[in-house]
């Protein structure tokens, strides 16, 4: 099953079909919170995407060595919240040393990162769909990168959407959620294109 | 007494977690296709509330402040798998139907909000309050959205047969698209209703 | 909160033991509890396998090979169909199947949804009564899809707006005839 193209379809599936926001609903917060301006949601869905594939990188071993080795189940959610929260830690300090201007566009949303639950939700799915080494990367790969485009899709249209006549009751929130809906339907479009 | 009682309301409307302080989406639009899942979740979430501002008030005179986050989410993970695998032994169908995002109540900015911002300042008194009130506010809004949804999608509500048979479901309230619809019409509705009514509530 | 004696020890303190309290007291809750989720599994399961065997009165469980058959047998102790559960990649996850089969006849018997994640409404009817009629008597081979009332018995009928579910399912039941004709090669 590990060939290239069950990879690709696996890539464009977590990508598309299975987008984590708007399909899965995971992630809804940042995708709400952080989408006003494109340039912003852009560089929190970058800061999302590495943390999500260190994350899948990370758990999966845990899973599979420790969790599963050790028959210590029941300590799943307390160790992969563990893995995130330093992965997040970590991933600030590094970024702050090597490149101080990625720090100060990516560093307000990095510690919003951990209470993201398109980062926590990649992690139990992996156990969930039983994905090897090589998969389990590509997932939360695709899974940031979905992630990224949805917000980057939602921040543009917001940008548009300042300028209409929007009904009082509608502005801000309540006109992003529909939004997002439309854009929710028009992804489902993508269902048709593979089946993993 | 008056004043436990503000604390209470204040998440049933004022301060109301979904459409007043927009958190706690994921499972709001996720789990709201049925009324018995949204009133579930509602309940799940509310436990995990509640359990973790009583233990947090009570013991936050000994967390360091530097820590304090971290600790807080050691203790909300602690209580949401003791839920997930209470649900998954005593209430197999309703585990099931709410999978994935039973622990994810982890990462609802909801529960750590309310830590952050009431139940490491306050009295477990008041938390108790605090979150019982937040709980209310959370649930009914999720289940009034999953009556909305049910209703059109499959023509029922928890489960029992309302428009008829000779209704046609329509299924677009039941997927993913139809969520976001009908929370962002529901919020501005609520908002109109907030603006038209609620100004006397504050 | 406690500013003063904000020290790394402290804090190295604190985290442990909140995390070690957790731990244990979710050690004590998987005990307790990890009986009831084990046997609500067993059930789901016992349930499934008399539904796809429905002569059968009891079962056995035997290994071949990684891949668990359930043997069902009548009040006679006659042989009367062995079960698998398979699963597969559908379309919102994974989904498994108990397929019931009769390896002498190389026939299926009847199936069952153990697992699935498919979208409420659409997808998920794939667990409808009606749904699974078509796998009565499906022969050991490729089974088709079709957009018509059924009439050969290697043919099911599609449901409108799930394509990818009915295709899900079609394929991994279509995987059962091989699988069972290994230990059981009845009919040859």
């Amino acid at each position: 099953m590990d060939s290239l193209q069950y990879l690709l379809l696996l890539f464009i599936s977590t990508v598309l079909i299975n987008n984590f926001v708007l399909i899965q609903f995971l992630g809804i917060c940042p995708f709400l919170g952080v989408s006003r301006y494109v340039e912003t949601a852009f560089s929190m869905g970058l800061a999302a995407t590495f943390v999500m594939t260190m994350t899948a990188f990370a758990t999966y071993f845990i899973n599979t060595f420790i969790l599963e080795a050790l028959n210590l189940e029941f300590l799943r959610y307390m160790s992969f919240i563990i893995v995130i929260a330093s992965l997040v830690q970590f991933v600030e300090m590094f970024i702050k040393k090597v490149s101080p201007v990625l720090y100060k566009a990516l560093g307000i949303y990095l510690p919003l990162i951990t209470t993201n639950c398109a980062i926590m939700g990649m992690a139990l799915l992996i156990p969930m769909n039983d994905y090897n080494f090589i998969e389990s990367i590509i997932f939360g790969f695709g899974a940031g990168v979905g992630f990224t485009l949805a917000i980057v899709l939602i921040a543009g249209l917001r940008e548009e959407a300042q300028y209409g006549d929007v009904p009082r009751d509608l502005k801000g929130m309540p006109i992003t959620l529909i939004l997002a809906g439309l854009m929710a339907l028009a992804f489902m479009g993508f269902a048709g294109l593979a089946v993993v | 007494m008056a004043e436990y009682f503000a604390i209470f309301k204040n998440g049933l409307w004022n301060e109301n977690p979904i459409f007043k302080l927009i958190i706690g989406l994921c499972p709001t639009l996720a789990v709201t296709n049925t009324v018995v899942n949204g009133f579930a979740m509602g309940l799940a979430t509310g436990f995990v509330l509640i359990s973790s501002e009583i233990v947090i008030s009570l013991i936050k005179k000994f967390i360091p402040n530097d820590v304090r986050i971290p600790s807080f989410i050691l203790i909300i993970v602690t209580f949401v798998t003791f839920t997930d695998y209470f649900l998954g032994a005593f209430f197999p169908d309703i585990a099931d139907a709410l999978a994935l995002f039973i622990p994810l109540i982890v990462v609802n900015c909801l529960i750590l909000g309310r830590q952050e911002a009431f139940a490491s300042r306050n009295s477990t008194r008041r938390a108790i309050f605090d979150a019982v009130g937040m709980t209310v506010g959370f649930t009914w809004v999720l289940v009034l959205l999953s009556a909305i949804r049910e209703l059109f999608g499959f023509g029922t509500l928890a489960g029992i047969d309302i428009l008829g048979a000779g209704y046609t479901d329509m299924i677009i309230m039941i997927l993913p698209g139809g969520a976001f619809l009908t929370l962002g019409v529901l919020v501005g509705v609520l908002n109109l209703l907030d603006r038209k009514v609620g100004s006397d509530n504050g | 909160m406690a500013e003063k004696n904000n020290s790394i020890g402290r804090l190295i303190i604190t985290l442990t033991v909140i995390g070690a309290l957790g731990a244990l007291f979710l050690a004590g809750v998987y005990e307790w509890t990890i009986p009831h989720i084990l046997e609500h599994e067993a059930r789901a399961r016992e349930r499934a396998i008399m539904e796809v065997l429905p002569e059968a009165d009891y079962y056995e469980e035997v290994t071949h090979n990684d891949q668990i058959f359930y043997e069902g047998y009548d009040e006679n102790d006659n042989f009367v169909g062995v079960a698998v559960s398979l699963r597969g990649g559908g379309y919102a996850g994974e989904i498994e199947i108990m397929i019931g089969t009769d390896p002498e006849a190389r026939e299926i018997i009847n199936i069952f949804i153990l697992n699935h994640q498919e979208t409420p409404g659409l997808g998920a009817r794939i667990t409808e009564e009606q749904f699974r009629e078509n796998f009565e008597n499906a022969p050991f081979s490729e089974l088709e899809i079709v957009r018509r009332t059924p009439e050969e018995p290697q043919e099911i009928e599609a449901i409108a707006g799930a394509t990818m579910s009915v295709e899900a399912v079609k394929n991994i039941v279509s995987r059962v005839g091989d699988i069972v004709s290994e230990y059981y090669g009845g009919g040859s």
